[in-house]
């Protein structure tokens, strides 16, 4: 028995040095096991709870989103630029926190019984990756703003501001699917079950998009306008909201009133 | 044990992903309630309640049918009580002022008359169906109702606090909150059905009616304690009126402003 304890013990030790051995790179290593969407490995990180990791998850928001962001605004002003590099991430984390308590909820409602804290981290890890992406996509976006005239009063009208803005939707969209297609896979291991995880999916993203929409409007502007200040947020930021506004949009183009 | 040939240990897994969960019965599930054993253990306290509803609502069924279950009704009635009281303050907040203390009361109170107004009916309604549901069961089923759906309202507080901040529209405001009630209440009548699954109930044409009824009563008891989210010079309405008649007064109140907005 003694010589059987003994033998654990030393492949315990080869495991820790090699795991030890990775350290260094365990920055790039988590990035990349996140992107290729490992779902045994990432379920086993949204089962036990992480700070450094949850911390490194954090700082990926901050800096993917951000630079993105950084990007977007950098046409209109560089000060614009500073603004939604804070604001960009901020959306994230203010969805995430908004609907923690709802999205843990539905979760076993809909058959996916995990904890809080499972839930809370798989959906983090979810942004996290559609954050990377639009970090990876920013230097992209910024080269294409450089290219770009300079923003006039005239040019929303133009093509160069429509091309832009559709280039941001499409990057934006594709971070998003990725995102989601990696937390679908995630959802998939952890409930075993493919419609259980659609139906789980579809509510979290339901209740993300409703929220982060109307942070989105609280939080504007984005891209900018010349004929507007630079301004963190507008003086009417919290006058009506998102879907009012598509709403009453949508009256008007039907000659409602 | 063979020394010279020792077995090779096993290796714990040091960074071995833990077992998926196992799957937990679903609410639908036939089986007879108690059949698993982690469904007779006792539920203690009014958190192990609002844990087991979420993740064990067989569990939660099978102790309303055992003996001592008013218990954990009065717990679950507790609970209910202030949720809807957290959830009235955030209401409250689109207002402010003393909408901040009336909402929570109003929304409370409101959810609690109208069960109370209700029960009668359902125990009518379970036994016509044939269903066994004694009548302290079938209290514990409508508290688990209204828990559900007010811990789902308080898990949709920030959300509605977020829209309370940044709309001045009492009709879009109530549209929200008549949209996340209803989620709420989807998930509670799901809880509910499934109780009188497992009462030998013949049909459930009963508890459907009852429903509607339920829904109708809650909806009515919002125009009869308004405002709740606007403000008046007097804690109740001075004039009866219907929902339907209420809500089509805002709509044409809201669109007047709209146009006037959209004038200036």
């Amino acid at each position: 028995m003694a010589g059987q304890t003994g033998f654990a013990e030393e492949i315990n030790c080869v495991r820790l040095n090699n795991v030890n051995r990775r350290l260094p790179n365990s920055v790039n290593h988590e990035l990349s096991t996140l992107l290729r969407g490992e779902t045994e490995t990432l379920s086993a990180w949204s089962g036990r709870w992480d700070t450094r990791r949850f911390a490194l998850h954090l700082a990926v928001i901050v800096f993917g989103a951000g630079l993105y962001g950084a990007a977007m605004g950098w046409w209109r002003d560089p000060q614009q630029a500073f603004y939604v590099a804070i604001k960009f991430p901020l959306i994230i984390l203010l969805t995430t926190l908004g609907n923690a308590l709802i999205n843990a909820m539905l979760a076993p409602l809909l058959g996916l019984d995990i904890p809080f804290r499972q839930s809370f981290s798989a959906i983090v890890m979810g942004f996290t990756i559609t954050a990377a992406i639009l970090g990876a996509f920013s230097p992209l976006l910024a080269f294409m703003v450089w290219n770009a005239p300079a923003m006039t009063p005239g040019i929303s009208t133009g093509p160069t501001y429509n091309l832009i803005k559709l280039t941001h939707v499409a990057v934006i969209t594709f971070a998003g699917t990725m995102g989601n297609a990696r937390l679908f896979q995630l959802l998939v291991k952890l409930g075993g079950n493919q419609t259980i995880a659609l139906r789980v999916l579809c509510a979290w993203l339901a209740g993300n998009l409703f929220l982060g929409s109307q942070l989105s409007w609280i939080l504007r502007p984005f891209i900018g306008l010349p004929s507007l200040p630079v301004e963190f947020l507008r003086p009417d930021a919290f006058h009506g909201n998102f879907y009012e506004n598509v709403f009453n949009s949508l009256l008007r183009l039907l000659h409602y009133n | 044990m063979n020394e010279n040939h020792p077995v090779p240990p096993v290796i714990p897994q040091a960074d071995a992903p833990p077992r998926p969960p196992e799957p937990s019965p679903s609410l639908h599930d036939q089986r007879p309630l108690g059949d698993d054993p982690a469904e007779r253990a006792p539920i203690p306290h009014v958190f192990a309640a609002i844990e087991s509803l979420l993740r064990q609502p067989r569990r939660l069924m099978f102790q309303l049918r055992q003996p001592g279950a008013g218990k954990l009704t009065g717990a679950m009635l507790f609970a209910a009580l202030v949720c809807s009281l957290v959830y009235g303050v955030v209401a409250g907040t689109f207002s402010g002022g003393a909408q901040l203390w009336a909402a929570p009361v109003k929304i409370a109170a409101g959810l609690m008359i109208s069960a109370a107004i209700c029960l009668p009916s359902l125990y009518i309604f379970t036994c016509l169906s044939g269903s066994q549901a004694r009548l302290t069961e079938v209290c514990g089923l409508l508290a688990g109702l209204l828990m559900l759906m007010t811990i789902l309202l308080v898990g949709f507080a920030p959300v509605v606090w977020i829209f309370s901040q940044s709309t001045g529209s009492l009709a879009w405001m109530g549209a929200l909150h008549l949209i996340f009630w209803f989620v709420a209440t989807l998930f509670g009548v799901r809880f509910l059905k499934a109780g009188f699954s497992h009462s030998s109930a013949k049909s459930h044409a009963g508890v459907n009616v009852w429903i509607i009824i339920f829904l109708l009563v809650a909806v009515q008891m919002t125009t009869a304690l308004r405002p709740i989210l606007g403000t008046s010079e007097t804690f109740f309405p001075a004039e009866k009126q219907f929902f339907l008649g209420h809500w089509g007064d805002c709509l044409k109140q809201s669109a007047g402003e709209s146009k006037t907005d959209s004038r200036d």
